[in-house]
């Protein structure tokens, strides 16, 4: 009898072991989510041992739901080839960062997964990507020339390439037609300058006596808002060689003055921005504009009043007053993607083959065909703006943005996520009084050289 | 060394046998507490001395740098500032609602249970959740509360509202929750002493003061300490409601949404660490107030 007791409790003690190993195992995996959509071959080989990765899976992470659909699709194609099941993981960009670097840390991370401009260098200066560069050598169908050359640079690090182009994108003006035609103002099109874009928003929150407002941009609305602005008037955001922020540079101050314009006359105030965000006031007929970037436009088709939205090219800015946009003058601040994927991934090889299968020509393609996002392969996003504008909003001001807007590339250093949140906070008490903007600016661009002088 | 020798010599094979199991059935717990718990804290106080690397790799030692900087930087006193400001509100009130609620509803009345779990629900909704139904209630221009008064308060953007905006949150969430702790501590106290008391004439609220009042008083501190320690930790609120554009942010965020910010959204770990070890310190501090304080007001049958 006592044996037996003692038995029963020694199972019990190594069955709340093995509880709370279980409970450790799943926190790490835990950000994977269900076990869902591609089938369940990956429990077939739980030994691991006999090699043979046909019978595992790669885990990707992206962080933009609306893509997920195309993207899997395009991935199933590679599994039909290649017999290895992709699972595309959504986290939201609120978590990816977190989850990513704690996985990079903690040594478990997704095999392939998006890399972003704003993290890319802290990744690849601590070997936390796989180096691509010697598949891509070894590669007969890979061409780092085919795609945007900025995009290359900003995932390459000491000569070596961690990550391949997915995408690239390019802003534009989201109208609503219906305001625009309640105030009788013309719709944004390729003659409007900065000034115009001023003198109808503010027309317009003027005739509607404060009840609709012209436009609305927070403070978080950068790369696909005020930055255009910025660089389009001369200023910039950081220096060429990334050591001092351009923030308190004349051109950049004299741009801001222009954006505390708008504030003061055409722009929703901060409160009603920053309670219901941009996209709330314009899809409810309160904001008449606002600045996006391409890749949004899409989650604006299922609106039931889509058919209110149109879509326009960004404003120029008349440097030279001869009164027509030059080479130059309609800046687009644009930034890429890349399909990076992890140094210690136990399937290195399947992880680049997809990456080289996502970033193949044809593949970049066919994205672009499925509406996910314009193309890091140069010229293989044509049939883009028209599958939009089949969804239901016209979206044909994206290829002209495409084919004639000046990109500049995103500014960008080591730490780039650290000086971005703080001008974004900073800036806040310049949106709610305009008199403090030159100050602010200072500040954000003192704090944002402090940060760059302890990354080199 | 030898007196442990000599106690190991002094225990009989029984209670040899005994002590292993003992340890044998601890030991899943302990090693739970060592791993999640007592490593995390002492490698967190160690990353308070060193300037962090990324990836938790090439940390630098630099004394107590980083606790300088906290404690000399304006923004560590004001957000602790603030959830001083944020816990004035929720520990009374909740306390005071709770202990009228549990008197209520310890009573038989009609749908005694439906009420109850009605007051409990909030505590098992996931706090996520909650802030963002709160925040749509909020909301200046389309929420329900400005339709419903014809007000126009900006609940969440006034620097001056939105730190008792988000104490009420707090308030309506814990409060089920502490109705439970004292309804369990009003059904220890004997019938007795109110039959006395009846007999005796005294009136309900005479009753209330001088047997239920004293009588939960250990109920009351459990309570009290718990929940000073927990308004004091409080970050999910402020994260979700509280937009980072938002402009009365800077009278509302937390110590540990300070942490937050540092640690995880700037990478710099080590400044947050000695943020939280600060944090940690005071709480230890008031603790240790109350706990001296229990004897004078606390009373044990």
């Amino acid at each position: 009898m006592n044996t037996r007791n003692k038995i029963l409790a020694l199972l019990l003690a190594l069955a709340m072991a093995l509880a709370l190993a279980a409970c450790g195992g799943g926190g790490d995996t835990a950000a994977g989510g269900d076990s869902g959509s591609t089938g369940g071959s990956d429990t077939s080989e739980t030994g691991g041992s006999t090699g043979g990765s046909s019978g595992d899976q790669l885990e990707v992470w992206i962080w933009d739901n609306d893509q997920l659909a195309g993207l899997q699709e395009i991935a199933d194609l590679w599994t039909e080839q290649s017999g290895v099941p992709v699972k595309i993981n959504v986290v939201t960009w609120d978590n990816y960062w977190t989850l990513l670097e704690a996985g990079a840390s903690g040594g478990e991370m997704a095999d392939v997964f998006w890399m972003h401009v704003n993290e890319a260098q802290k990744y690849m200066e601590n070997g936390i990507l796989l180096d691509l560069t010697p598949y891509i050598e070894a590669s007969d169908s890979v061409d780092l020339a085919n795609y945007y050359p900025d995009a290359v640079s900003l995932y390459s690090y000491d000569g070596k390439n961690y990550g391949i182009p997915k995408d690239h994108d390019v802003n534009v003006i989201l109208y609503n037609k219906a305001v625009f035609d309640q105030y009788g103002f013309d719709y944004p099109d390729e003659t409007w300058t900065w000034e115009t874009y001023y003198e109808v928003a503010s027309g317009i929150t003027a005739a509607s006596g404060g009840s609709v407002y012209g436009a609305a941009m927070n403070t978080t609305n950068d790369q696909d808002g005020w930055w255009n602005i910025v660089y389009a008037y001369g200023g910039s955001i950081i220096s060429e060689d990334k050591t001092t922020s351009g923030l308190d540079s004349a051109e950049t101050k004299e741009a801001m003055e222009f954006v505390a314009r708008l504030i003061d006359d055409a722009f929703a105030p901060q409160a009603l921005v920053s309670e219901n965000g941009t996209g709330g006031l314009f899809t409810n007929g309160l904001a008449a504009m606002i600045t996006q970037g391409n890749y949004t436009i899409r989650n604006y088709t299922t609106y039931d009043n889509a058919s209110d939205f149109g879509v326009a090219v960004m404003p120029y800015h008349d440097a030279n007053g001869n009164g027509q946009c030059d080479d130059g003058e309609r800046v687009t601040v644009y930034n890429s993607l890349s399909w990076s994927a992890a140094a210690n991934s136990e399937h290195p090889d399947e992880a680049y083959s997809l990456i080289e299968w996502f970033t193949s020509e044809e593949m970049q393609i066919k994205q672009a065909e499925l509406g996910v996002t314009l193309a890091g392969y140069i010229g293989a996003d044509d049939a883009y703006a028209q599958t939009i504008s089949d969804a239901g909003i016209d979206a044909s001001a994206v290829q002209v943005m495409n084919d004639t807007a000046t990109l500049v590339s995103y500014p960008f250093s080591k730490y780039t996520t650290n000086w971005q949140n703080n001008i974004r906070e900073t800036l806040v008490a310049a949106w709610l009084d305009t008199s403090v903007m030159s100050d602010k600016l200072d500040e954000a661009a003192a704090y944002m050289n402090d940060i760059l002088a302890t990354e080199s | 060394m030898s007196r442990a020798q000599g106690l190991s010599r002094k225990m009989s094979k029984a209670q040899k046998n005994e002590a292993i199991w003992g340890l044998a059935f601890v030991m899943p717990t302990m090693i739970g507490l060592i791993v999640l718990n007592f490593y995390p804290i002492f490698y967190t106080i160690y990353q308070s001395f060193c300037r962090t690397g990324d990836f938790g790799r090439g940390n630098v030692f630099i004394g107590l740098t980083n606790y300088v900087n906290v404690l000399t930087g304006g923004e560590f006193w004001g957000s602790l500032l603030n959830t001083v400001k944020y816990a004035i509100i929720e520990v009374p009130f909740s306390l005071v609602l709770a202990l009228l609620l549990a008197v209520f509803l310890n009573r038989k009345i009609a749908f005694r249970g439906g009420y109850r779990t009605i007051f409990f629900l909030p505590m098992v909704c996931a706090p996520a959740a909650v802030a963002m139904v709160w925040k749509f209630l909020y909301n200046q221009n389309f929420g329900l509360l400005n339709n419903l008064f014809g007000t126009d308060i900006a609940w969440i953007s006034d620097p001056n509202v939105a730190w008792i905006s988000i104490g009420i949150i707090g308030v309506w969430s814990i409060v089920g929750y502490n109705m439970i702790l004292f309804l369990s501590g009003l059904q220890e106290i004997p019938h007795d002493y109110y039959e006395a008391a009846d007999i005796d004439g005294a009136t309900g609220i005479r009753q209330f003061f001088y047997i239920t009042v004293p009588l939960l008083s250990p109920t009351t501190f459990f309570i009290l300490q718990t929940r000073i320690i927990g308004a004091l930790q409080i970050f999910d609120l402020v994260y979700m409601v509280m937009d980072e554009t938002n402009q009365a942010l800077s009278s509302v965020q937390s110590v540990v949404y300070l942490f937050y910010k540092y640690a995880f959204t700037n990478g710099d770990r080590g400044y947050g660490a000695a943020i939280v070890v600060s944090m940690l310190v005071i709480i230890m501090i008031i603790t240790f107030v109350l706990q001296k304080s229990e004897k004078k007001w606390v009373f044990y049958n």
